[in-house]
C-alpha cells in the first residue's frame, strides 16, 4: 500500500532511468469490497444501480455482482501514473479501455511498461502500456499513455505543462 | 467490429462536430476540501499534495491541489436547492436503472443536444485523458464538451450500436486548460 510518507519523500526518476521494455513499479489495490464501489458511487454521485443495488445488478442486469466504475478506472489510472512521476515529472495523457468486469473479491495490480522514449524540447518522453490486471491475469482496462520525465542536468518539466509542438 | 450506417441516421451524423456552451462545472464555491478529501479517499490515493498544506506549499504547485479528473465529476453533483433529480426519476420509474432516467431529468447548462436513438443500454468505451495543470482550491472549474464522432458498428452477434465520442474541456477561471477528456459511450 503506498503512504503519505511514500509519496511526500518520493525520489524523482529521471528519463535516462528508464529503458524500453522496463516494467514500471505496480500498484495494487484490493481485494475490491461492495463498500469501495459504494464509496466510489457516493463521491462522485453516480446513482446507476448495478454499482451498489446487487439485486438489481444480478436479477435485472443479468450480472455477475455490482461491478466497479468505469469512472473509477479512469481515475486510478492517472493517479498510478502521477505517482510514477513524482515529485517533477508529470504523467500527461493516458487513454484505455474497459474490456473485463471489475466485481467484489477482486484485486488490481495496475502496471505500466516503457515501450518507446524519446527527447524533445529538452524533456524526456516515455511511452508506456498500461493496465489493470486481475488476479486471474484478465486485463480489465488495456491502455497507452505517455509521461514526461526530467532529463539528468536537462531543464524543469514546465508546469502547467506545455504540450511540444507538432511535428 | 464491422461497420453500419443503419443506426446512424442524418440527424445523429448532424450531431457530430456540435459543441454545446461553455458552463460552470463545479458549484459557486468552487473546489473545496471537504468534496476533495472525500474523491482522494474514493481512489484511496493518500498524496500529501491534496491535503497538508505545508507540504503542499513546497511542491511546484505551491499549494493545495486537485487530481485534474476530478472537474469532470463536479459537474454530477445536485446543486442544494435545486430539483431532486434522483427522487424524481424514481417516481416516474420505480424500476429506473438510476443512471437514464436521473440524467435525462436533469436540465443543465452546458449539456449536450441528446443523441436521438431508441438504443438504451449505454456502454463506457474508453476514455483518453490529457493534463496541463491541477485544480487548486477555490478555482471555478468550467467545462465546454462538443462531440468529436459518432459512429456506427456492428457486433459480433449482428446487433448494432453506437459509439459515441464526446471531447470536453476543462478549464479555470482565468480559462488555463486544466485537461481534456475524450469518453466513448456505447449505445446498444
Amino acid at each position: 500500500m503506498v503512504t503519505a510518507e511514500d509519496l511526500r519523500n518520493r525520489t524523482q526518476t529521471y528519463y535516462d532511468d528508464v529503458e524500453v521494455g522496463n516494467e514500471m513499479p505496480p500498484l495494487v489495490i484490493g481485494p475490491i469490497t461492495p463498500t469501495h464501489i459504494f464509496r466510489w458511487s457516493a463521491a462522485i454521485e453516480n446513482w446507476h444501480r448495478i454499482h451498489y443495488d446487487q439485486s438489481y445488478a444480478v436479477y435485472h442486469e443479468g450480472l455477475p455482482n455490482i461491478l466497479a466504475q468505469g469512472s473509477w478506472k479512469q481515475s486510478i489510472l492517472p493517479r498510478y501514473l502521477k505517482d510514477l512521476c513524482l515529485p517533477d515529472g508529470w504523467a500527461w495523457k493516458v487513454s484505455f479501455q474497459h474490456r473485463a468486469m471489475i466485481v467484489p473479491g477482486d484485486t488490481i495490480t495496475v502496471w505500466a511498461a516503457a515501450t518507446g522514449k524519446y527527447e524533445k524540447e529538452g524533456l524526456g518522453f516515455i511511452d508506456l502500456d498500461v493496465g489493470m490486471r486481475l488476479q486471474s491475469d484478465i486485463e480489465t482496462c488495456p491502455g497507452k499513455a505517455t509521461i514526461v520525465l526530467p532529463i539528468r542536468g536537462g531543464r524543469p518539466v514546465p508546469y502547467p505543462f506545455v504540450a511540444p509542438a507538432a511535428k | 467490429m464491422a461497420e453500419t450506417k443503419g443506426v446512424l441516421s442524418d440527424d445523429i451524423r448532424a450531431l457530430i462536430g456540435v459543441a454545446a456552451e461553455k458552463a460552470e462545472a463545479s458549484l459557486p464555491w468552487g473546489v473545496e476540501r471537504e468534496g476533495l478529501r472525500i474523491f482522494t479517499q474514493a481512489i484511496m490515493d493518500p498524496d500529501p499534495r491534496y491535503w497538508d498544506d505545508a507540504f503542499a506549499r513546497t511542491t511546484k504547485f505551491g499549494g493545495i491541489v486537485a487530481p485534474p479528473i476530478y472537474c469532470s465529476y463536479l459537474d454530477r453533483k445536485i446543486a442544494p436547492g435545486s430539483d431532486d433529480p434522483v427522487t424524481r426519476a424514481f417516481q416516474e420509474d420505480p424500476e429506473c436503472d438510476g443512471i437514464g432516467g436521473v440524467k435525462e431529468s436533469v436540465d443543465r447548462p452546458g449539456a449536450l443536444p441528446p443523441v436521438p436513438t431508441e438504443l438504451k443500454r449505454i456502454l463506457n468505451g474508453g476514455n483518453e485523458i490529457e493534463v496541463y495543470k491541477y485544480p487548486r482550491l477555490g478555482d471555478r472549474i468550467f467545462s465546454q464538451a462538443r462531440y468529436a464522432d459518432i459512429k456506427a458498428r456492428q457486433t459480433k452477434d449482428g446487433s448494432e450500436m453506437l459509439v459515441i465520442t464526446t471531447e470536453t474541456t476543462y478549464t479555470n477561471q482565468d480559462d488555463e486548460v486544466l485537461c481534456i477528456l475524450r469518453a466513448s459511450i456505447i449505445r446498444r
